[in-house]
């Protein structure tokens, strides 16, 4: 597998490019300066021979005297060794040249014009010249104009232009890697806070989650990935703690009935009885196989709600409906415990019917064992413009203020004496009745007085 | 009528057999995916139903489902499982599965699934009138009498002596009751049920002999003539 490039790297690389770049473009920039001021340089000198040869010709040409030009020329150009001079007839005849090297007579020819000295440069046996060229009329001739070329061997200019180049690009090539270095430094530096995240982050098992990344300190690019890294951990954390909370409490709710049937079971079996004692022990272990069975499931249940519920289905429940069908289900056992039932008020919530029935039912079952006989419980469900209110009220013996903020906890249950009747709740109805209700996105509270206990449910109202 | 377990857990089986032997059906058990679709596709005359456990070393409840559908045996089969989740059932439905059972469950309901299965049960069920011993219930009319004498029940009174009547001689769990009579499809910790039944007794077997509705301790209620309990 190709393994990826470092950061270090990438950015190291990205420095020396860019820094090469840069550096070659600037001594492009350098290189055309010089060569221009080279050639400015040269026009200068170039136009001071050409207006001497011009004048000289246009005095002496008029006297049809060559030797007195030539010597009169020779006189002006003395001590210029690197110039060439030409001077010629339209139509390429020459008068005179000076200096050494080959005229590109026809070239020259081509590129003169009449007014202006126009520049011109040109390669001849491995040397570079650079010349003016300008075409003038004498007085004596006026029909035949000559064509003067004043040029410079350039080669010295050449020879150092190649060296400079030379010498400027193994510059930009050090330049580059020293900047590439810098930077390889510098991405490490910068790099160093996500170095020491890492070694946090390693840290971090199952048992320390409590770890957490610096948020202080650091750039701020990294602070907010490491906030996140936190809120992630945090998250984490909450689920984790959950869970193990989640294993303890079943270990610790099932081995109280374990422990109980265990002995049971020990005891039977340590004399031979009859039949219909084995029957009865079996049945009593039946019975509590059942409750640890329906423990079981309300725990999954609830571990499922830990992570999220997700509504089976989502249909439009009338509330007072599913209050009457389970005042329906408990008519006789209230009756028999002489508790009286009243419902008023209706309402309608969208979620999911079966999940709606088993919080109404919890809350029921808890008011019924609470109530006392002769007793009431009440369900009021007031439908209001942005939420429907759902109220179960019953009579008796109120909460402990300290055992309200627990009472929504998997397994809390409040004193024992207060359970009424054989069977005894699993102390999971009402942290099932908050997931429901939370998974529809509902509100529950409980207050207790000497009037009641009253549970309300805020559900938001349908559209 | 013959019945194949299929099911890894040695005790769970032992039992499973011993019960279904003992409501008088011919059971076999098979302990893992291999021996257990080797039995169903070799036995000469075939078995009327199979429960199969889903988790089974070698070959899993699937596998042996799905071989079972593709060689062209159509024999019910009921799987049981101790995961509850949605999607493993939409896939035993799916792999041609007729019925899912949630481990722990009462004996009782698997006996019931098990008739149901088999088509049993039905027999009863289109009748009008429904009686056992003397008691008898007119479903049309909705109306009770015990040796000629009228009961007046109220209306889930009835539904619960018509679930005991269609159903008679089996015992039924008091999750089975709640929710086919009351349509509460989840465990009530109250005892609900014992209510019922007891007000039941008082109005159908209370004055009369012999007693119908009998408890099972830990089990459930059965309705039948019998003089055991």
């Amino acid at each position: 597998m190709k393994r990826k490039l470092s950061l270090i790297w990438r950015l190291t690389g990205l420095y020396t490019l860019v820094s090469g770049f840069v550096l070659l473009g600037l001594s492009a920039v350098i290189i055309y300066s010089i060569k221009q001021h080279f050639v400015e340089q040269d026009k200068e000198i170039l136009q001071g021979k050409v207006q001497l040869v011009s004048s000289i010709a246009s005095d002496v040409i008029a006297a049809n005297t060559l030797d007195e030009f030539s010597d009169k020329l020779k006189a002006g150009l003395i001590g210029h060794k690197d110039l060439l001079v030409l001077v010629m007839h339209e139509q390429g005849v020459p008068l005179y040249s000076f200096g050494s090297g080959e005229f590109p007579v026809n070239f020259i020819r081509e590129k003169s014009s009449s007014i202006s000295p126009h520049t011109i440069a040109w390669n001849a046996e491995g040397q570079s010249y650079r010349g003016l060229v300008v075409t003038q009329n004498v007085k004596a001739q006026p029909k035949r104009p000559i064509i003067i070329l004043v040029a410079l061997n350039i080669n010295h200019h050449n020879i150092f232009m190649s060296r400079f180049q030379g010498t400027l690009l193994l510059y930009v090539v050090i330049a580059a890697l020293i900047s590439g270095f810098l930077g390889w430094l510098a991405a490490k530096r910068g790099l160093l806070p996500l170095y020491q995240m890492k070694s946090r982050a390693l840290a971090v098992t199952a048992n320390q989650l409590d770890k957490r990344m610096s948020v202080e300190n650091v750039p701020v690019e990294i602070s907010e990935l490491a906030s996140a890294l936190n809120q992630m951990l945090e998250r984490l954390e909450d689920a984790f703690r959950r869970l193990s909370e989640f294993s303890s409490d079943i270990a610790h709710e099932l081995r109280t009935p374990v422990s109980n049937l265990m002995t049971q079971t020990h005891v039977a079996l340590s004399l031979p009885r009859d039949v219909r004692t084995y029957q009865s022990i079996l049945a009593s272990n039946a019975e509590e196989y059942e409750r640890l069975s329906r423990t079981i499931s309300d725990m999954l249940f609830l571990a499922k709600a830990d992570h999220g519920l997700t509504l089976p289905s989502n249909e439009i429940i009338e509330l007072n409906k599913e209050v009457a069908d389970l005042f329906e289900f408990y008519d006789a056992l209230a009756e028999d415990h002489e508790i009286h039932l009243r419902s008023m008020g209706k309402g309608q919530i969208k979620g999911d019917r079966l999940m709606i029935r088993r919080v109404i039912n919890n809350l029921l079952s808890n008011a019924i064992r609470y109530t006392p006989a002769h007793g009431t419980i009440e369900v009021q469900i007031e439908s209001g413009s942005e939420s429907v209110l759902l109220i179960v009220k019953n009579a008796g013996v109120p909460i402990p203020e300290s055992d309200i903020p627990h009472l929504f906890e998997r397994f809390y249950r409040v004193d024992k004496n207060r359970v009424k009747g054989d069977s005894e709740g699993s102390g999971l109805g009402l942290a099932i009745t908050r997931a429901i209700v939370v998974a529809h996105n509902g509100d529950i509270s409980v207050t207790s007085t000497m009037e009641g206990t009253i549970f309300r449910i805020l559900f938001p109202k349908t559209d | 009528m013959k019945i194949l377990v299929v099911e890894d857990e040695d005790k769970t089986g032992k039992f499973l057999q011993q019960g279904l032997n003992e409501a008088g059906f011919n059971t076999d058990l098979a302990c893992n995916g291999v021996d257990g679709l080797h039995l169903a596709l070799t036995q000469v005359d075939a078995y009327d139903l199979i429960i199969l456990d889903v988790m089974l070393p070698g070959l899993d409840g699937w596998k042996v489902l799905e071989t079972l559908r593709l060689s062209g045996r159509d024999m019910p089969v009921l799987f049981l499982t101790a995961r509850d989740q949605v999607e493993d059932r939409v896939k035993g439905f799916d792999l041609g599965a007729d019925d899912y059972l949630v481990k722990p469950f009462a004996f009782s309901e698997l006996l019931a699934r098990i008739r149901s299965l088999l088509k049993r049960t039905r027999v009863t069920s289109e009748a009008t009138v429904l009686s056992v011993a003397d008691l008898e219930l007119d479903l049309l009319r909705r109306r009770v009498s015990r040796a000629g004498l009228r009961i007046d029940l109220t209306a889930k009174e009835f539904s619960l002596l018509e679930l005991l009547m269609r159903r008679k001689g089996e015992v039924l769990s008091r999750s089975l009751i709640a929710s086919q009579v009351w349509d509460m499809n989840f465990d009530s910790d109250t005892n609900v049920i014992e209510v019922a039944i007891r007000r039941l007794r008082s109005k159908v077997d209370d004055p009369f002999s012999p007693k119908l509705i009998h408890t099972l301790r830990g089990m459930g209620y059965v309705l039948e003539v019998s003089d055991k309990i």
